[in-house]
């Protein structure tokens, strides 16, 4: 079932799944498109899909050169995240670990189709919990250091996450994300790291990894519709959707194996939200039969709230219409990300404290 | 059309509704505030610019006036592009200053099929001379006196060159001087229009000049660079100008550019080749009439 969307949101999304329709786009649809796909990191993807179609020439001239920009941003983003990977790889070269590399910089590795045009801001690694202390510490010791960081955020991170504080080198910008699991630790969820450690496909020629196709699928998931808070990432889920058109292509038992796998993770439940919403947005050819086969299911007022309340967050806001619907959507959203992320006893003090400090942020500005 | 051809009335409508669409150099940038005073200051400074109403505008910029919760009777204006907010809100006096630092910004982070050079960009017999900035240099205070003295204005601020074709685009902004070049700037150019000196901004205070209307009817047309000319005003120094090597110019150059890094090769290619095709000089001066003689001297050479 398709959810009903508003005409902007339609704007955005027939240019992504139907990109032969842009050639009829007027001035005025082509302006709002380009604004909207830059508030969901989607220009470069868009860039690519006009390239693909071969009518790069007959863009008008302002939209062509929006377009270039920001496939420029995203080439270079992503050169800079290699470059960062490289030098990790080199800090760490003496250190017998193993690092399995997450996200955009993993995508363009496993040569997922539109790689290229994705606008990858920071370098995400997942390492082994206990080899963390050793890889933060030789890390900081060959210049790469933590930004500021107040002292409930330290605690948040060290204690709560599934993420150590962002490390940064001195002599560059990119940022990188070292996790030891996918998922916070204050979650009900637990995931088995080794299980994914045993799967990855190690990367040739190199030292390093990715998940295996089914992991690289079910994290694209659990990050979406687990450990955040769904607005604006409507990029996220046009990349799940593009792992499992790619996938699936790829491997004749994949769907099996994808509900399989979910079902072994406890993860089903997620996965199901993944599918569903990837389906029903990009129409990704998930076979019915599929979400039969995953043992955990949302049930149906869970359901029928997410298909009214997801899209909403997904796509971007009218630049120069916000609804209130959607920021109803997005507040209810955000809530429901905390919940499941963390209990009553940790949740209530920390989205007080957060309220505090963003009037504090608001006073000082 | 012309701003100044449409009458006021009109003008502040499109502010207030569909936002007013103005060709500022290459790019159309929609502008929306219901801040009336506002509105008084564009009319007046804006008023050679180009309206477009049915052309794609690639920047989305609103001013808009909020109450600060701990004091409810006063105003802050806040720029807003495309709907988000990418700095703080400031004292309603500063709108103008906010709008144009605003959209430098939006300049800066967006675009990146031109590269953007740091510098002042002036037009003398068909060839294009750079001023890139350097602390002290007076690159703004010195382009608002050439360009009021028989150059044309390119840009104060954006070296924007096409970096295939190898061309300056044009990007004429309001100037904006500021703490003493104010002054310097009233005495020496009586007849130029200036907006109100705005105090306490983050750069002291601004007050902006209006570019030469001729400057904005030719804003079509790309230049090729001839001279680049690393400005420093020193007080009671005499004019003096200096041929600097080509490996010093291009580093002063490409490291203190908007969008030479994230060009990569384009830029590098780009930035040797203009470095190749120019003469390099280091310029120090303080006063116009001297400076002025260099100049003309250095051109007609040539």
């Amino acid at each position: 079932m398709r959810p009903d969307l508003p005409p902007h949101c339609q704007t955005l999304l027939q240019g992504l799944i139907n990109p032969a329709r842009l050639i009829d786009y007027s001035d005025s649809h082509w302006e709002l498109l380009i604004r909207l796909a830059r508030r969901v990191k989607l220009l470069g993807r868009l860039a690519f899909l006009v390239k693909e179609h071969g009518f790069w020439n007959q863009l008008p001239p302002r939209i062509a050169s929006q377009l270039s920009s920001g496939l420029v941003q995203a080439e270079k983003l992503q050169q800079l995240n290699r470059w960062e990977l490289n030098r990790i790889l080199w800090a760490l070269n003496d250190f017998d670990t193993s690092i399995i590399v997450l996200k955009g910089v993993a995508y363009g590795l496993a040569q997922i189709p539109y790689a290229a045009g994705r606008l990858s801001v920071d370098l995400d690694l997942l390492v082994p919990k206990a080899d963390l202390a050793d890889i933060e510490s030789l890390l900081m010791v060959k210049g790469w250091r933590h930004l500021p960081l107040s002292a409930y955020d330290e605690h948040y991170y060290r204690v709560w996450s599934h993420e150590i504080p962002p490390l940064i080198h001195a002599e560059r910008e990119t940022e990188v994300d070292i996790h030891h699991t996918l998922i916070p630790v204050t979650s009900r969820l637990k995931i088995d790291t080794k299980l994914l450690f045993d799967a990855a496909i190690p990367v040739k020629d190199t030292t390093i990894s990715v998940l295996s196709p089914v992991d690289m699928v079910i994290h694209c998931a659990v990050n979406l519709f687990q450990n955040n808070e769904i607005a604006n990432d409507l990029r996220d889920l046009l990349d799940l959707h593009d792992l499992l058109v790619f996938f699936s292509m790829q491997e004749i038992d994949f769907w099996i194996r994808l509900t399989d796998r979910a079902n072994q993770l406890k993860l089903a439940r997620i996965v199901y939200y993944g599918l569903y919403f990837s389906q029903s947005i990009f129409k990704t050819p998930v076979p019915e039969e599929i979400y039969n086969r995953l043992h955990a299911r949302p049930g149906r007022l869970n359901m029928w709230l997410m298909h009214r309340l997801v899209p909403l967050a997904l796509f971007p806001q009218h630049p120069d219409k916000p609804a209130l619907s959607a920021l109803l959507a997005r507040l209810l959203l955000y809530l429901r990300s905390h919940m499941i992320r963390m209990p009553f006893y940790i949740l209530l003090p920390h989205l007080f404290y957060k309220t505090v400090r963003k009037l504090q942020f608001k006073k000082q500005k | 059309m012309m701003i100044k051809q449409i009458p006021y009335k009109e003008f502040h409508r499109l502010l207030l509704n569909q936002g007013l669409r103005v060709a500022i150099g290459p790019f159309n940038v929609c502008v929306q505030t219901a801040y009336a005073p506002l509105a008084e200051q564009l009319y007046k400074l804006y008023c050679h610019y180009r309206l477009v109403q049915d052309e794609i505008a690639e920047f989305h910029v609103r001013i808009v006036t909020e109450r600060l919760y701990k004091n409810p009777f006063r105003q802050n204006v806040r720029f807003l592009l495309d709907g988000q907010s990418p700095f703080n809100s400031f004292p309603p006096e500063q709108a103008l200053a906010v709008l144009e630092w605003g959209i430098n910004l939006a300049i800066a982070v967006r675009v990146n099929h031109l590269l953007i050079l740091h510098s002042a960009v002036v037009e003398k017999n068909g060839h294009a001379i750079l001023f890139p900035a350097w602390p002290g240099s007076g690159k703004t205070t010195l382009c608002t006196v050439l360009c009021y003295r028989g150059f044309r204005l390119l840009s104060d601020e954006f070296g924007l060159m096409d970096p295939r074709r190898r061309l300056f685009l044009p990007i004429p902004r309001l100037m904006p001087l500021k703490n003493e070049s104010i002054a310097v700037i009233r005495s020496y150019l009586p007849e130029i229009v200036m907006g109100q000196s705005i105090p306490n901004t983050q750069k002291g205070t601004v007050a902006h000049v209006r570019p030469p209307e001729q400057s904005l009817l030719q804003s079509e047309h790309t230049a090729k660079a001839k001279w680049i000319i690393f400005p420093k005003w020193i007080a009671g120094s005499p004019a003096k100008i200096e041929a600097i090597s080509d490996s010093e110019a291009f580093m002063l150059l490409a490291s203190n550019a908007f969008n030479y890094e994230v060009l990569g090769a384009t830029g590098f290619m780009a930035v040797a080749d203009l470095i190749r095709s120019c003469d390099c000089y280091k310029l120090v001066y303080s006063d116009f009439d001297n400076v002025m003689d260099v100049l003309h001297k250095l051109i007609n050479e040539a």
